[in-house]
């Protein structure tokens, strides 16, 4: 649920909730104070009356209003107070039954006593009290509605800063190479998020940069004495003296050695596509560069009587040249590898999709660790155990989705790009 | 042929030293940015071998001063950096070539000897070994006159031999040679030994006297007077 949504369904049940319980508040307020009023037109009534009387000795004229009647009774009983009463009779100057208010008060006149009533119709009232409640109502409508309109009109434009925020970090990535770099808002909070936000990446930045340069540093440090024991290995093969038992022992730390230079630029090279330091802007002919890396292993192809069977289409795609050779470098090192002598070896390209597959020496691979680091089945002999997991981190990166799949015997290794 | 060693690790420039001065170069080691300046600007060397970090300055900004200053000295650059742009951008700066360590000494003296063939252009593309001819530019050897076929990789591991005559060159050097670094290493083993065999055949053939030896089990020695 958005966060405007939730605050205008507690808004309006709140909005309305006063209204009503004020509408009935107000409600009750008026109706007390239009019957007071009422009865003080009832009262001042009866003083005119008694006014009347006293001074003129007999009883006013009487004139009547559609609202306002009194009548005069003779009567011999006396009310000692005024008393009001409300009842609801038939008024035949409206043609209608109304609920009428009346004060009843008794009066003597010329030694006469009589029994005065005035009445006085609600009706007026009630008329105006139903207005008073129906524009009432219709306010709180009005207002319910502009509320309504305003918020979410002024709330979306209030957020607009917020969802921009949300945009550039969604397309914000380490390897853009700078910090993000929001501007400033003139709405505090907002301002907070932004200068919060920039900080926050500016730290991540400055860790990723010197991580970054430290794995860089790393390999630089750790290259030189690799290079500075290969060298001295081969002057000491120089060494016309030396035994044969030297000269292995010799070759085997020049082996080590050099397994650890690659071990060690195959673990750069899944961090810098780790850290996408490759922009795939490039066209890249796919066709060319398998046909060229099959032509590279003519020699180890024919030894192990391998048959390769190509069936091509020509395939460009906006890719990396060298990754793209690395990725197809891997996967026919692959399929030469651990395919039995006499073999088979398909490839297959196509706009969608490459396929290498290959017949296998021993069974499956298993499926969930294949391309993981340094997963060695156990007849891999000498490899890094990384071959696989940078051909996952290029396709990763490339937006890729390659699968493994053993069937009728084979590796299959199918990579779809990205429609 | 003067060759000029710009390299911090004093080991590794020892190496170097020793190993190319054997294969007949005069040799001049410097440690740091500034000595390396300094020379370059009294001297002129046939090939600079350069390490781009350097205690000092930048191995970049010597090739900004060489070619600011249209000095013609090849030069080979020796980087740990195995960074694709930091290839280009070498290269693009006036480097002739680009060596990633660690790197064997054999490579790195084949490629010196190819600059200093592509730099001095005076009839230089002809190099005598013994009785072979080789003919660096036409990709051709001659036995007594005569002309000798060789395949592509035949031709590269007998150039690879006489460059790095009387030295003893190890089978994973002659494999990261001809196949580069990014095939098995060592399932090409049984092709250099295929490879040598028939060159030798082919140089018996043409009359010639087969002078690569086999180091066993560790590989193989061009011996030249």
């Amino acid at each position: 649920m958005k966060l405007f949504t939730r605050y205008n369904r507690i808004n309006i049940t709140a909005t309305i909730f006063t209204f009503v319980l004020g509408s009935i508040a107000f409600y009750f307020v008026l109706d007390y104070v239009l019957s007071r009023q009422l009865k003080e037109t009832l009262r001042s009534e009866q003083f005119e009356i008694i006014h009347f009387a006293e001074q003129h000795n007999a009883l006013p004229e009487i004139q009547n209003t559609r609202h306002q009647w009194i009548t005069i009774e003779k009567s011999s009983e006396i009310i000692a107070r005024p008393l009001f009463k409300n009842s609801n009779f038939y008024n035949p100057r409206e043609k209608e039954n109304e609920s009428v208010k009346q004060l009843f008060f008794s009066i003597q006149v010329a030694g006469q006593n009589y029994l005065i009533t005035v009445n006085k119709s609600e009706a007026e009232t009630e008329d105006l009290l139903k207005l008073i409640i129906l524009v009432t109502i219709g306010m709180i409508a009005l207002i319910l509605l502009f509320n309504y309109l305003i918020n979410r009109n002024l709330i979306n434009r209030l957020w607009q800063p917020f969802y921009k925020t949300i945009d550039e970090i969604k397309e914000y990535h380490i390897s853009n190479r700078q910090p993000l770099q929001l501007s400033s808002e003139t709405i505090d909070e907002l301002n907070l998020l932004n200068v919060s936000l920039n900080k926050m990446t500016q730290s991540i930045y400055e860790d990723y940069t010197a991580l970054k340069s430290f794995t860089e540093n790393a390999s630089h440090e750790m290259q030189t004495p690799l290079a500075v024991i290969r060298s001295r290995i081969d002057l000491l093969l120089q060494q016309t003296e030396l035994k044969e038992q030297s000269l292995q022992q010799i070759l085997s730390i020049e082996d080590a050695a050099q397994r650890l230079s690659k071990l060690h630029q195959s673990l750069l090279l899944l961090t810098k596509i780790e850290n996408k330091q490759f922009v795939l802007n490039e066209s890249v002919d796919l066709k060319k560069i398998i046909i060229e890396k099959i032509q590279e292993r003519e020699e180890l192809i024919e030894s192990k009587q391998l048959q390769i069977e190509t069936n091509c289409k020509n395939v460009t795609l906006s890719f990396h040249h060298h990754l793209a050779e690395i990725l197809f470098n891997n996967l026919l090192n692959n399929c030469i590898k651990y395919t039995p002598e006499k073999g088979k070896i398909n490839i297959e390209l196509t706009d969608e999709f490459v396929c290498f597959s290959n017949n296998a020496i021993n069974g499956s691979l298993e499926i969930k660790k294949v391309f993981q680091r340094f997963y060695k089945p156990s007849d891999s002999g000498e490899g890094t155990g990384l071959g696989l997991a940078i051909i996952k981190e290029i396709c990763r990166l490339a937006e890729f989705n390659i699968t493994y799949t053993f069937n009728n015997q084979q590796h299959i290794f199918r990579i779809e790009f990205k429609n | 042929m003067k060759l000029l060693i710009i390299e911090d690790e004093l080991s590794l420039n020892q190496s170097m030293v020793e190993f190319l001065s054997a294969s007949g170069y005069l040799c001049e080691s410097v440690f740091n940015f500034k000595n390396a300046v300094e020379k370059i600007e009294l001297y002129d060397y046939d090939c600079i071998i350069l390490d781009i970090m350097l205690p000092g300055g930048s191995g970049l900004q010597i090739l900004k001063y060489l070619k600011q200053n249209n000095k013609t000295d090849g030069v080979i650059i020796i980087s740990a950096k195995d960074s694709l742009e930091d290839k280009i951008h070498g290269i693009e700066l006036g480097a002739d070539d680009y060596l990633t360590k660690p790197f064997h000494l054999s490579e790195l003296s084949v490629r010196v000897a190819a600059i200093i063939r592509r730099k001095q252009f005076q009839g230089q593309s002809i190099i005598i070994a013994g009785d072979i001819e080789v003919d660096t530019l036409g990709k051709s050897i001659s036995i007594q006159q005569q002309n000798v076929e060789l395949t592509q990789k035949e031709f590269q591991l007998l150039l690879f031999l006489i460059i790095n005559k009387n030295k003893v060159i190890s089978k994973n050097a002659i494999a990261e040679h001809l196949w580069g670094d990014d095939m098995d290493i060592a399932s090409n083993f049984d092709f250099i030994y295929a490879h040598i065999k028939n060159l030798r055949k082919k140089i018996i053939a043409a009359g010639g006297e087969d002078r690569i030896r086999s180091i066993y089990g560790v590989g193989y020695k061009m011996q030249l007077p």
